[in-house]
């Protein structure tokens, strides 16, 4: 006789079969795209390098937001630390801009850590708030600080990606050193997500008091997963200065808030290809849309309403609904 | 057959392609139609359009047919490299007239010099050397507009002291600093200093501050109907000594402002909204030829934005036609050769080591009388 008890129990003997559709779709389209960036001129080549640069910020802020459940508007302010770091370590004090570039990371890494620990007290809206304040602050220092930062006159002379000898002196040069770093980011990402520490993220994104009682140090995890969302965050800010070899207040302010938002959501926020994927969409649909001059932002927003309306799980769980798992 | 005439079309179209092409001198803006720079950026496209226009009336420059190229870069350093990259790859043009969001200019500038593509601009200039080099400035240099202002104080009042009200743009928060510099230039003391939000509908409280500091007049410096906002706040809270110099912005709110003050509302005024007050033979002529053309198109609109875009046009002209070459290095060179040339909105003399065209003070100050703008005697 069979127990109730043994239906309720997962099917823990079910295997995969067939093959997985959606992730070779998006390996194609990865390495399409990537293909593609090195045979096109100057103008794609910056919209592509822009989008991996909001990815890689983006793919942080998923770490913070899609697998911990938490709530940060105030991620641009690493973003800031990473750029504006970079950029008078290296314009100022002749730093190389890959060390430049790991500095700044743990630097903003350690702000994260100091500022983390009593906001993340916060839970909800208050938490929201006072990482938007964190955001705000950092714009305003960036702007009025103007001998460290020189305000809204911004900083120019940033070198590209290199070290020793080595300098990705060209645009496709860096957009392939920024293609690295991506894909570093989303390798390191996918592997902590289904770490120990990943799945206890999961877990305080599902319910803190659940995770505390089943013995994670809720408290410790979010700050880390903050402290991860800030160096990916600084990471991306260092890669625009050195891609562009200017940066301004601008730059870093709320637009950066709203447009990786934008991507997180429109991309499908918790998954790994989610961020990937908003990030080439809104880079993308402006440019599509430019023949449109004055128009342009409607369109951009009306197509963005409608994918939010039918893909209310992002890009990514609309591809999930058409190319599901196949379980045998 | 009808198939056989749209091939033949469709092939002569694109055989003709790349001749018209030859035939066309590109000109490509950036410019932030939308973002804090709208305002002025807006009048520096539809100026750029104006002279397009008379100069193909007049069979084009040095024989090419003008073709303008506007992007938008939203007021955003990003979106301009982004416009830059897509101008000068996928539009080819050939020469850059580029709007007043001076970040973005900046932020492109190195990829466009590394191009050799000149740029004349609405804003300021880059700072790096290689980036100068192929970069020629229109505007005239802000601490100009605000020395106008602290001289008119200096020489006719008795105030000596002043409070600055500014908004947080990025041309205004400049200005601010540069606001401190010309007062002491003049020996005037900033004893207050504020800011607002584009959108505040009330200033009382900036205003009683600067009030209470001493000040004897407020140095406004941002646009929009924030000047007519704080007129109506100075009035309201009985300040009749008090003195509002405005700055940078469009006709429209100095004589919403004049009617709320009086002649206790000024503004540091381009020629193109006291055109009464040039006086020179040679500027009233280059004044007058765009005048003319502005308001049979745009009326009443304030055109002095558009008239420095007309002067860079007419510039490039110039420049084009001494090179005798569209070549983007042969007309940087020709650019700076250009020496006195008396524009609608300025004096421009450019030279290797002058890349700023305006060198002397084209600002008057200006008050409203009877609903119009004047200079003040």
């Amino acid at each position: 006789m069979k127990s109730s008890l043994t239906m309720t129990l997962p099917d823990t003997t079910s295997t995969r079969s067939g093959l997985p559709w959606r992730q070779i779709l998006l390996g194609v389209l990865a390495v399409a795209i990537v293909v593609y960036s090195f045979t096109a001129n100057g103008y794609v080549v910056t919209v592509i390098g822009f989008a991996a640069i909001y990815a890689l910020f983006c793919t942080g802020l998923n770490f913070f937001m899609g697998f911990t459940g938490q709530a940060s508007f105030g991620q641009n302010a690493f973003a800031a630390l990473g750029g504006y770091g970079s950029a008078i370590l290296t314009a100022d004090y002749s730093v190389e801009p890959a060390v430049a570039l790991v500095l700044t990371m743990g630097f903003s890494g350690l702000v994260a850590l100091i500022v983390g620990y009593p906001t993340l007290r916060l839970r909800g809206h208050y938490l929201a708030m006072a990482t938007f304040a964190l955001g705000l602050i950092t714009y305003e220092i960036s702007i009025n600080w103007t001998d460290l930062t020189q305000g809204y006159m911004g900083y120019s002379g940033i070198p590209p990606l290199g070290i020793g000898p080595y300098y990705a002196d060209s645009p496709k040069a860096q957009l392939a050193v920024i293609f690295v770093l991506l894909a570093l980011g989303v390798i390191a990402a996918a592997r902590l997500k289904n770490s120990r520490f990943g799945r206890a993220c999961r877990a305080i994104a599902g319910s803190e008091l659940a995770a505390g009682a089943l013995g994670i140090p809720v408290a410790r995890y979010k700050l880390i997963s903050f402290v991860i969302a800030a160096v990916y965050a600084s990471a991306a800010g260092s890669l625009f200065a050195h891609f562009v070899g200017f940066i301004s207040p601008e730059v870093f302010g709320t637009a950066m808030v709203v447009q990786s938002f934008t991507m997180l959501y429109l991309g499908g926020i918790g998954t790994i290809a989610g961020p990937l994927i908003g990030a080439v969409v809104v880079s993308m649909l402006p440019e599509v849309m430019r023949g449109l001059k004055d128009f342009q932002t409607v369109g951009y927003l009306l197509l963005l309403l409608a994918i939010l309306i039918y893909a209310p799980r992002g890009l990514h769980g609309l591809l999930e609904r058409i190319l599901p798992d196949r379980e045998g | 057959m009808k198939r056989r005439i749209t091939l033949a079309a469709a092939l002569a179209l694109a055989l003709a392609g790349p001749v018209h092409a030859a035939d066309v001198y590109k000109i490509g803006a950036a410019v932030g139609l939308t973002g804090y720079a709208a305002t002025t950026d807006r009048g520096w496209r539809d100026g750029l359009q104006l002279a397009a226009d008379y100069l193909n009336g007049k069979g084009g420059i040095d024989g090419h047919k003008v073709e303008l190229v506007v992007e938008d870069n939203k007021s955003d350093p990003q979106q301009a490299v982004v416009a830059y990259q897509k101008m000068m790859s996928n539009d080819h043009v050939q020469i850059f007239a580029s709007g007043c969001v001076s970040a973005g200019n900046f932020a492109a500038a190195g990829a466009v010099a590394r191009a050799k593509i000149p740029m004349v601009l609405c804003s300021i200039l880059p700072r790096r050397e290689n980036e100068i080099h192929w970069a020629f400035s229109f505007l005239p240099p802000p601490i100009y507009e605000l020395q106008t202002r602290m001289a008119y104080l200096k020489d006719n009042t008795q105030i000596r002291k002043v409070g600055i009200l500014n908004d947080p743009s990025p041309y205004a928060m400049l200005m601010a600093k540069l606001a401190e510099t010309a007062a002491k230039q003049y020996g005037i003391q900033v004893v207050a200093h504020e800011t607002y939000q584009q959108d505040d509908s009330d200033m009382s409280v900036q205003v009683g501050r600067i009030n209470a500091a001493g000040a004897g007049a407020i140095i406004k410096i941002g646009i929009g109907g924030s000047t007519v906002t704080i007129a109506k706040n100075v009035k309201q809270l009985g300040l009749k000594d008090m003195l509002l110099l405005s700055g940078l912005d469009d006709a429209a709110p100095y004589v919403q402002a004049g009617e709320v003050l009086g002649d206790h509302f000024m503004f540091a005024a381009t020629a193109v909204q006291i055109p009464s007050a040039v006086t020179d033979a040679e500027a009233k002529a280059a004044l007058d030829a765009f005048l003319t053309r502005w308001k049979a198109k745009y009326g009443d609109r304030d055109g002095s934005a558009a008239s420095r875009a007309w002067d860079a046009m007419m510039v490039i002209d110039k420049a084009v036609t001494l090179a005798k070459s569209t070549d983007g290095p042969k007309v940087r060179d020709a650019l700076e050769e250009i020496t006195h040339y008396q524009g609608a909105a300025a004096l421009y003399e450019f030279s290797p080591k002058q890349h700023n065209g305006v060198v002397k003070n084209p600002f008057v100050m200006g008050e409203v009388k009877d609903g119009a703008l004047v200079q003040v005697k």
